[in-house]
């Protein structure tokens, strides 16, 4: 870069926002949009052709539900001052209005989690191990889970998992100071990269976690095939703003990172993952009519790169712009090092993230949740013929 | 472009992105990112500074004694003066440019609203403080900050930034910057009073008065004197510090580095 100007001595400080930030926003987001695409299988009911991809989808809300919230805590300087949060509510801040979205959001999927899971779990009630006794506590009683129950608080779930799409996007999207995020078209970006994320992840869970279930699969190719368009055409509109809108802030994002390679490289291999991604996508679901087998290098690949591509996606956003230096020239470059505030903290929340998988999958049924029946088989007393004997 | 495709492919936008999201945009502009009350300090008071750049000779003095006299951790600073060379483009010529900077103590300051527990907040005398007991150190006020005022002090991990030395003001004393200024650059006062030496100059030299990023709708209240019109936004500007590299990529010669 020629320039007439050099500039000398100027401060340089770190970025405020840890990848932590990135964890937080990456994992709350597929928690909202996996409660979405559970939504059908949990109103329309067991054994419907949505079930199976609820009973991943539930999973995935759950567990990126009770971890979100960690990363986030762990982004704060001072973590165990969150308490502060609920002592000086802040109604213009859209920070502190999402602390209070998202306990009770959090505490729904949990609910609905338990509300689901425990039906299959009363079976394991009479179980003399661990497991058992784990089932007998954790399904508070032998009732049976109303099902209208499921329905209202999957609706509940639903609603509150709006109200944090909208805080999380408009709490980036208000930030005057950095204009790569301060425009509309961020918070639905991060909606429909986080529906790819999650039906990734659904994708994934479903060839890893089995039983496989090629409904799911097409369902969720789809998803990916959609919401991939969409990022495409929300990239698009973001673009012709920034082209045909005089004062837009499109305009000087682009040229606050213009020149940044690291920037630049991490974007494109987003833009190009995220486009090679739909295509794939697209291309199965056009070619699974044919095919209605688990394949090696199946749809489960695409839900790696959907994953990768919406984490990509924060990071973007959220990491390398904050190496853009507001005031003075340059760039305060932000080494990403192997320390809790770095990678330490992006594995392990990751490892917190799979250890709670592992966790749910010791100790609860949730293959048999929803009239799914691949799971552990139901112990004696429960099944019919079994049933039968002791009646007779 | 002609206009008329500019306002068309501008209307389809905003109308693309407005039926989606009036809901969210309008919830966006109610009260929420708005300023909150102010708290504590004078109401018969206004601090702002004025800041002569003809004065000022960038050795740093305001630097280094604001940084004794606030126990700012190595390599942050509260205020710095940013030093730039200059190339005349016709003739090739050289000269410096010195630029004192430190927050602005804005009138519609951004740092504030977006502090979740109102850390962060603005006094009635107009200066912008951060109760460090309270603040949770979640970074949003140093993102929110236009003009990168702000860190997080990793001694406190709170967010930090200059106070116009409230305490000083209060015991009567200047600032320390402005009190170590060599060249007497800094002025600090009361632009509500009529007779204050800041509320004199600003009157007779209001016309050439400048504030860093107009645009932005703060209203900075740090007022610069013989402003050149290139710095006023970020500059386009080499950052010839940061091109100091070794083999390995890692940055040579900045001394506050890995502290
Ligand atoms: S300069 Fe920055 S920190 Fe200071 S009041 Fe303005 S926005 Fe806040
Ligand atoms: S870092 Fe502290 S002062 Fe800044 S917004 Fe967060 S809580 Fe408020």
């Amino acid at each position: 870069m020629n320039s007439p100007v050099i500039e000398i001595l100027a401060p340089r400080y770190e970025i405020a926002w840890y990848p932590w930030a990135v964890q937080y926003f990456f994992l709350v987001a597929l928690a909202y949009c996996s409660v979405w695409l559970a939504l059908p299988g949990l109103l329309f009911g067991r054994n419907g052709r949505w079930a199976a991809t609820a009973r991943y989808a539930l999973l995935a809300a759950m567990t990126t539900a009770i971890c979100a919230p960690i990363a986030l805590l762990a982004d704060l300087h001072q973590p165990l001052r969150f308490w502060h949060f609920y002592a000086h509510f802040t109604s213009t801040s859209w920070m502190s209005i999402g602390s209070l979205l998202l306990p009770p959001f959090v505490f729904a999927v949990i609910g609905l989690a338990w509300l689901v899971w425990r039906e299959p779990m009363l079976a394991w009630r009479e179980r003399q191990d661990w497991t058992g006794r784990i089932a007998r506590i954790a399904t508070l009683g032998g009732w049976q889970t109303p099902h209208f129950a499921v329905r209202i608080l999957a609706v509940v779930a639903a609603i509150l998992s709006l109200s944090i799409m909208v805080y999380t996007g408009s709490e980036i999207a208000v930030v005057e100071g950095r204009p790569l995020w301060n425009t509309i078209w961020l918070p639905p970006l991060l909606l429909t990269t986080g529906m790819m994320g999650a039906a990734g992840l659904v994708l994934l869970l479903n060839r890893v976690a089995g039983p496989w279930d090629a409904g799911t699969d097409r369902k969720m190719l789809g998803v990916i095939t959609l919401f991939g368009l969409l990022t495409a055409g929300v990239v698009l509109m973001w673009g012709m703003e920034g082209l045909f809108v005089e004062g837009s802030s499109i305009a000087a994002a682009i040229d606050s990172v213009r020149h940044e390679p690291h920037w630049r490289n991490t974007a494109i291999w987003g833009m190009l993952a995220g486009a090679v991604l739909t295509l794939a996508a697209g291309l199965m679901l056009w070619r699974a009519g044919w095919s209605n087998k688990p394949k090696i290098l199946g749809p489960w690949i695409l839900g790696l790169v959907a994953l990768h591509m919406a984490w990509m996606a924060r990071w973007v956003v959220l990491m390398h712009v904050q190496t853009v230096q507001k005031q003075t020239a340059g760039y305060s470059e932000y080494i990403v090092g192997w320390q809790s505030s770095g990678w330490g903290g992006v594995i392990g929340i990751f490892g917190l993230w799979l250890a709670v998988i592992l966790i749910i999958d010791i100790f609860v049924p949730w293959r048999a949740a929803l009239g799914g029946s691949t799971g552990e088989p139901r112990p004696a007393p429960l099944s019919p013929n079994q049933g039968v004997a002791t009646h007779g | 472009m002609d206009l008329v495709k500019r306002m068309f492919m501008g209307q389809l936008a905003r109308l693309a992105a407005g039926a989606a999201f009036v809901p969210l945009a309008s919830v966006a502009h109610a009260k929420i990112n708005e300023q909150p009350p102010r708290r504590g300090g004078d109401p018969e008071k206004r601090w702002a500074m004025l800041i002569d750049l003809r004065r000022c000779i960038g050795c740093q003095a305001c630097t280094v004694s604001c940084h004794l006299e606030n126990d700012a951790p190595l390599g942050k600073f509260r205020t710095i003066v940013s030093q730039y060379e200059v190339e005349d483009e016709a003739t090739g010529d050289l000269s410096t440019f010195f630029l004192p900077r430190l927050c602005n103590h804005c009138d519609n300051p951004p740092c504030v609203p977006v502090c979740p527990v109102q850390a962060t907040y603005q006094q009635h005398d107009g200066i912008v403080v951060v109760d460090s007991d309270r603040c949770v150190g979640c970074g949003y006020c140093v993102q929110a900050c236009p003009y990168d005022a702000r860190f997080i002090n990793e001694h406190t991990q709170t967010a930090d930034k200059c106070t116009f030395c409230t305490h000083r003001l209060e015991a009567g004393l200047s600032p320390a910057c402005v009190e170590s200024c060599v060249g007497g650059a800094r002025i600090i006062g009361d632009i509500l009073d009529p007779d204050s030496t800041i509320s004199k100059m600003m009157d007779e030299h209001y016309s050439d008065l400048k504030v860093l990023q107009p645009e932005k709708g703060t209203h900075p209240h740090v007022f610069y004197l013989g402003m050149d019109d290139r710095f006023i936004d970020r500059p386009e500007a080499l950052a010839s510090v940061w091109d100091v590299r070794g083999e390995d990529f890692s940055e040579m010669g900045y001394e506050f580095s890995g502290h």
